[in-house]
């Protein structure tokens, strides 16, 4: 599987990461209106991405460590992922072949367990509605993969293939 | 739940304020902090250029240069010029509104009869300009005339008044440094055109253009706009005056004066006392009209204040106290020229019915009318105002609730405090004072400055805890700008606040009855600042940066206060910052400030965002100074 | 290896989905009295028809349709002989087993109050069935009294009141949700259930009830001498493990399963999960439950030591809480809390460790709470940046990218 690699120490803060999830996540472009005429999800311009819709949150986050420095929060898709185990509605599955977390939006009976299951706070429910959960689906919609990687300027971010489980991974307490 | 916005307000050195602030129903800038803690690495260290459609470049270590080829160094000063012109035209703005403002009242006072407030200050700047003209309105006309001839002056002739104005061999070392400023609009334009795209790239010579901006700004944006408001004015007189939110009067029609130009008001703070007008606000339903002071042109206000004790409430707040003034809701019209004006307050007024009416265009906000001030227009201009403003006094009031803070400030702050009245104070030169530092029961001097922002450390946080360092180490303070504001409120302008001082200042303060922090007002008082230091210099014949004399901008907040730093490196002061101007990409940009300078001019940057550490630093610097000067 | 799994709640789909992880060419049986798997969490939107019997299944696509995996449901097993290692239901002949799994979940604790037991128009709210039976009665009386203020009385409650009912709440204690939320905090959903019609008797019990001839609850009555006239009533009072045959199979079991650590029971490859060991009630736990003893069954070397069982969230009328840990101060505990026009939050901190945390209105991002209470993290070096805490202040990161707690290092 492949996973998001982080150095914290390269981060700079600039948010690019978070602006990616964003343009990777807005409305698909209505075919033929202004200003990315028949544009795709892949292509739509950062430009064009309204910074202030309030249906579309980045579903990554970065957090400034207080000493001038920044932590960036992103989902691991762990190998033995608590937001699923805690998911009453089967919305939440880890698809093991490609080792990633998936969320149905249809299924989630937004009973937020996985909120607070999570031992490392990444799930959120949605601003607006609070009625989904707001989690990195890893932009498998994306050909080229997962946008705040591509779209990190210094290098903080990485793909690389790990191991798909980690059976012998201690129990997480 | 309640009906707190959130509870997610910053720091506040002025706990009542923070406390208010957090009990709030709207959003406030302090509100706003945590929502915007995150920032950009890039912009923080002055390395995103946007100057080309390449762009926005950043440096990263994989990208040393831009796409045009400029490296850090490059990116970094050609941002901070920029920043430093805009400030720097803010000031020169204000300067020429004012002597144009004191040119037209001279001129209708030759027409119509009538005296000037400040002759004695009129004929220090006759004397200074070297114009003897007998009558003082003809003499108001040519001292007005002299600066917005300098101002207007292009960048390649030398402004004429700066050698009148500046000491002696601070002139000798600009010339020598080849930073002597043109025009000052000129100087604004040569600025900005060398910033831009794909013109200079020399981060050394962009650095000097800061700091010939530092001087037309310093010598004309800061100076003479005091000592020509002294004369349209009034002088500041010592007197002490109530400070904070406990200002307002909810028996009054209140308008709150936000910005830098006081000259401006000069009609309609008179008319605010008329019978006439008067009898409006009776009629209405209320006392009368109040103004109540805000950020630095409520300073000034409040620096003047002896001469306008009936129309004028106090002063309530700084920059960012901005908000809460409004917030209680007693406030029935906001009447603004300048920054700062923060964007903020427009849901509030929105939500309070609060009218908003600026009188300047460059400060048009989004949701006032504009009704700009023009000299011939003025009695058409204020009658309009106060209609208006006692409209919306009367469809606001019985249906805003109010939400007053009467324990906020105090009721003893000193103001008044100017190069004047300070050294009549004590007795009519310095004498006294540089007694007092060779006996070492004053070190010496520091500067407290600049703005509040919320983010070095809180909504005055660094400011106050700054001052509070210094005076325990028996150095005496002297603040100018929205500093003041929080500063004042904090209680500090007290007489009282001498226990804090350490053992020898706070035995001078006692015997004299007077605050270990003594407040010049606004901004535009750093100033006043440099006249008290220069005629220090002058009584010991040294140059200004052998004085134990150090400034702080702690909580700079604006391009402004960057104009005004370069004019402090000019002087050849150290120049603390609590937060680095968005230069520490540019590793040589880092060293010309803070090292390379003191070679130059004599002056340096100290970024440090610890009250201790700095005042540590800073006291440092004054021994050493006085060392050097065997005391 | 053949494993048999009884029970198709949390406990049971987690373990069948483990095993058909871990070991794809194994045999897998599931026996259930439930013809359809159903989330037990998501009744209440079965009962107001906002959600279909489909979309109550919470088990991942396909699992039941997988190779070598067999699913027995409306068949209920009777006993146990261990030693043969059969299963013997009430259809068709026993079900042989290499390791079997009990996750039979509880069933509704009704008080001997009234006719309360006996009565027919008297429901839990446990399963699908008792769902379905709901939502028939309310078609024929809109007058229901729900007895019980918990989780699942409210969960009724919701899902009456949406199909017009007029419900009335009775619970003993003075506040609803008293597992979870404080008074404070439980004011605010009682004042949301009220604004959509509901009425609560709080404080007092039910003490009786009256009956028609036909044996139907007509009305509840109070401790409080009050009689609530009704229609039917929703117990909502508790559930005890299944555990009545397991006994009879001479597996060791009191009021639920004994297992160990690995999830064992007494009798040799026999595990049990879920709500049936009675160690805990919530959902995240019998998954975890599941899951250990599936890896056991596997023959991996699990262990169920995530045990924390004090934790829930709650999302009633567009408000969200989150609920970990104890919220009852005692001796010299630090309670903070804060409040504002859409959030209320508190923290009972003992000794520099977080014993509980409340965050009512906004629960975003806000899991690591229960990783500091439940691991008694030290957090006494950030009091004063204590509501800005996230797992920022412990970041630490593994070799193969997933995130660890650097607790000790960061404080």
């Amino acid at each position: 599987m492949k996973r998001i690699f982080i150095d914290p120490g390269k981060c700079d803060g600039c948010m690019n990461c978070s602006l990616a999830c964003m343009n990777a996540h807005r409305a698909a472009p209505v075919p033929g209106t202004a200003p990315d005429p028949g544009a795709t999800v892949e292509e739509q311009s950062v430009y064009t991405l309204d910074l202030t819709d309030p249906t579309n949150e980045a579903r990554n986050f970065i957090h400034a460590d207080g000493k001038g420095g920044y932590l960036p929060l992103f989902c691991r898709h762990c190998a033995r992922p608590e937001c699923v185990s805690s998911c009453m509605s089967g919305a939440l599955q880890r698809d093991q072949a490609a080792g990633q977390v998936r969320y149905d939006p249809e299924k989630c009976a937004a009973c937020f367990m996985c909120v607070m299951n999570c031992p490392y706070g990444l799930p959120k429910p949605d601003q607006l509605t609070r009625s989904k959960v707001v989690k990195c689906d890893f932009c498998v919609r994306l050909a080229a993969g997962p946008s705040c990687v591509r779209a990190c300027p210094t290098g903080a971010l990485w793909i690389e293939e790990v191991a798909a489980d980690t059976p012998d991974l201690e129990d997480v307490k | 739940m309640n009906q707190k916005f959130s509870c997610t307000t910053c720091r506040n050195a002025d706990a009542p304020l923070g406390a208010f602030i957090a009990d709030l129903p709207m959003e406030t800038a302090h509100h706003r902090m945590e929502s915007q803690s995150v920032k950009c690495g890039f912009g923080l260290q002055g390395v995103c250029c946007r100057l080309c459609a390449n762009g926005p470049c950043r440096i990263t270590p994989k990208a040393p240069r831009g796409v045009c080829g400029a490296n850090a160094d490059t990116i970094v000063t050609r941002n901070f010029l920029r920043a430093v012109a805009s400030g720097s035209g803010c000031y020169i703005h204000i300067v020429e509104n004012t002597a144009l403002n004191l040119k037209n009242t001279a001129l209708a006072l030759s027409a119509h009869g009538g005296e000037l407030k400040g002759l004695n200050a009129l004929n220090r700047l006759g004397e200074i300009f070297g114009i003897t003209a007998a009558d003082p309105n003809k003499k108001a006309v040519a001292v007005a005339e002299a600066v917005l001839a300098d101002l207007h002056k292009p960048e390649y002739e030398k402004m004429e008044l700066v050698e009148r104005l500046a000491y002696p061999m601070r002139y000798k070392r600009w010339r020598e440094l080849g930073i002597l400023p043109g025009g000052a609009k000129g100087e604004v334009f040569h600025g900005v055109v060398k910033c831009s795209t794909n013109l200079s790239s020399d981060p050394v010579d962009m650095l000097l253009a800061c700091l010939r901006l530092g001087i037309s700004t310093g010598i004309y944006g800061l100076t003479l706009t005091n000592l020509l408001n002294d004369v349209l004015l009034g002088e500041p007189e010592l007197r002490f005056a109530p400070v904070g939110l406990r200002v307002i009067d909810p028996d009054y029609i209140n308008i709150m004066i936000t910005g830098h130009q006081h000259s401006m008001f000069v009609h309609l703070q008179d008319r605010l006392t008329d019978p006439d007008v008067k009898a409006l606000a009776v009629k209405a339903g209320a006392k009368g009209f109040k103004l109540v002071g805000c950020t630095c042109v409520g300073q000034d206000l409040q620096l003047r204040g002896a001469h306008y004790t009936e129309v004028f409430d106090g002063h309530a707040g700084n920059n960012y106290t901005s908000e809460a003034i409004l917030a209680t809701g007693a406030i029935d019209a906001v009447l603004s020229e300048f920054n700062c004006t923060l964007p903020g307050i427009e849901p509030i007024c929105d939500a309070l019915r609060i009218k908003q009416i600026c009188i300047d265009p460059v400060a048009k906000k989004a949701n006032a009318e504009l009704k700009e001030f023009r000299f011939a227009d003025r009695e058409r201009l204020s009658t309009e105002i106060i209609e208006e403003v006692v409209e919306a006094y009367k469809a606001r009031r019985h249906k805003v609730k109010l939400r007053l803070c009467a324990g906020h400030g105090n009721d003893n702050t000193l103001t008044g405090v100017s190069e004047v009245s300070l050294k009549k104070f004590l007795g009519g030169n310095w004498q006294p004072l540089i007694d007092l530092i060779v006996a070492g029961k004053i070190k010496g001097v520091a500067g407290v400055v600049g703005c509040s922002n919320l983010t070095a450390g809180g909504h005055d946080v660094l400011s106050v805890d700054l001052t509070k360092e210094l005076i325990a180490r028996d150095i005496l303070v002297l603040t100018a700008g929205c500093s003041s504001g929080g500063i004042e409120n904090c209680g500090l302008m007290t007489p009282e606040a001498a226990d804090l001082a350490g053992p020898g200042l706070k035995d001078v303060c006692k015997k004299l009855g007077i605050p270990p922090v003594l407040n010049f007002g606004p901004c535009l008082a750093i100033g006043r600042l440099e006249i008290v230091a220069t005629e220090l210099a002058e009584a010991l014949d040294v140059d200004l940066p052998q004085l134990p004399l150090v400034l702080s901008a702690a909580q700079w907040l604006e391009e402004q206060a960057l104009a005004d730093g370069a004019f402090a490196l000019a002087l050849g002061l150290p120049l603390h910052l609590g937060l680095p101007p968005f230069v520490t990409g540019s590793p040589l940009a880092c060293k010309v400030l803070c090292e390379d300078m003191k070679q130059l001019t004599g002056g340096q940057v100290i970024i440090n965002p610890d009250a201790k550490a700095t005042a540590d630093i800073l006291e440092d610097i004054i021994s050493e100074k006085r060392t050097a000067l065997g005391i | 290896m053949k494993h048999v799994i009884i029970g198709v709640g949390a406990a049971g789909v987690a373990a069948a989905k483990t095993i058909r992880n871990l070991r794809p060419d194994d045999e897998i049986v599931c026996i259930s009295t439930d013809r359809e798997v159903h989330s037990r969490c998501m009744l209440h939107h079965y009962i107001s028809g906002g959600r279909s019997l489909e979309s109550l299944n919470f088990a991942p696509d396909g699992l039941f349709e997988s190779p070598r995996l067999t699913w027995l449901g409306g068949v209920t097993v009777k006993r146990i002989d261990a030693a043969a290692g059969l299963v013997h239901t009430d259809s068709g002949g026993p079900v042989s087993y290499g390791r079997l799994l009990i996750a039979t979940g509880a069933v509704s604790a009704v008080p001997p109050v009234g006719a309360l037991r006996t009565a027919k128009n008297v429901f839990g709210l446990r399963d699908i069935a008792d769902a379905k039976a709901i939502a028939q009665a309310a078609s024929g009386g809109r007058r229901a009294v729900v007895v019980g203020a918990g989780f699942v009385g409210l969960d009724a409650a919701c899902g009456l009141l949406e199909l017009g009912g007029k419900v009335t709440v009775v619970g003993t204690a003075d506040s609803v949700l008293p597992q979870q939320l404080d008074e404070h905090a439980a004011a605010v959903y009682q004042a949301r259930f009220e604004a959509h019609g509901c009425a609560f008797r709080l404080g007092a019990g039910a003490s009786g009830t009256e009956s028609d001839p036909a044996g139907k609850v007509t009305a509840v009555l109070l401790g409080s001498g009050e009689r609530l006239p009704c229609d039917f009533v929703v117990a909502a009072t508790g559930v005890r493990p299944a555990v009545d045959w397991v006994r009879e199979s001479g597996i060791e079991a009191e009021r639920a399963v004994k297992v160990d650590e690995g999830m064992r029971t007494s009798a040799p490859d026999v595990y049990a999960a879920g709500d049936v060991t009675g160690l805990s009630g919530i959902w995240p736990n019998a998954v975890k439950q599941g899951e250990v003893a599936a890896r056991n069954m596997c023959g991996q070397s699990a262990v169920y030591d995530d045990t924390y069982a004090l934790k829930n969230t709650v999302n009633f009328y567009g408000l969200q809480t989150l609920s970990v840990g104890n919220l009852a101060p005692a001796g010299n505990d630090l309670v903070l809390t804060r409040e504002d026009n859409a959030r209320y939050e508190k923290l009972v901190i003992r000794d520099g460790v977080v014993k509980g945390v409340l965050l009512q209105g906004d629960i975003g991002n806000s899991g690591f709470w229960q990783y500091l209470i439940k691991n008694k993290i030290d957090v006494s070096g950030h009091l004063d940046n204590i509501w800005r805490l996230s797992y920022t202040r412990f970041y630490g990161l593994e070799e193969n990218g997933e995130y660890r707690y650097a607790a000790a290092a960061t404080v």
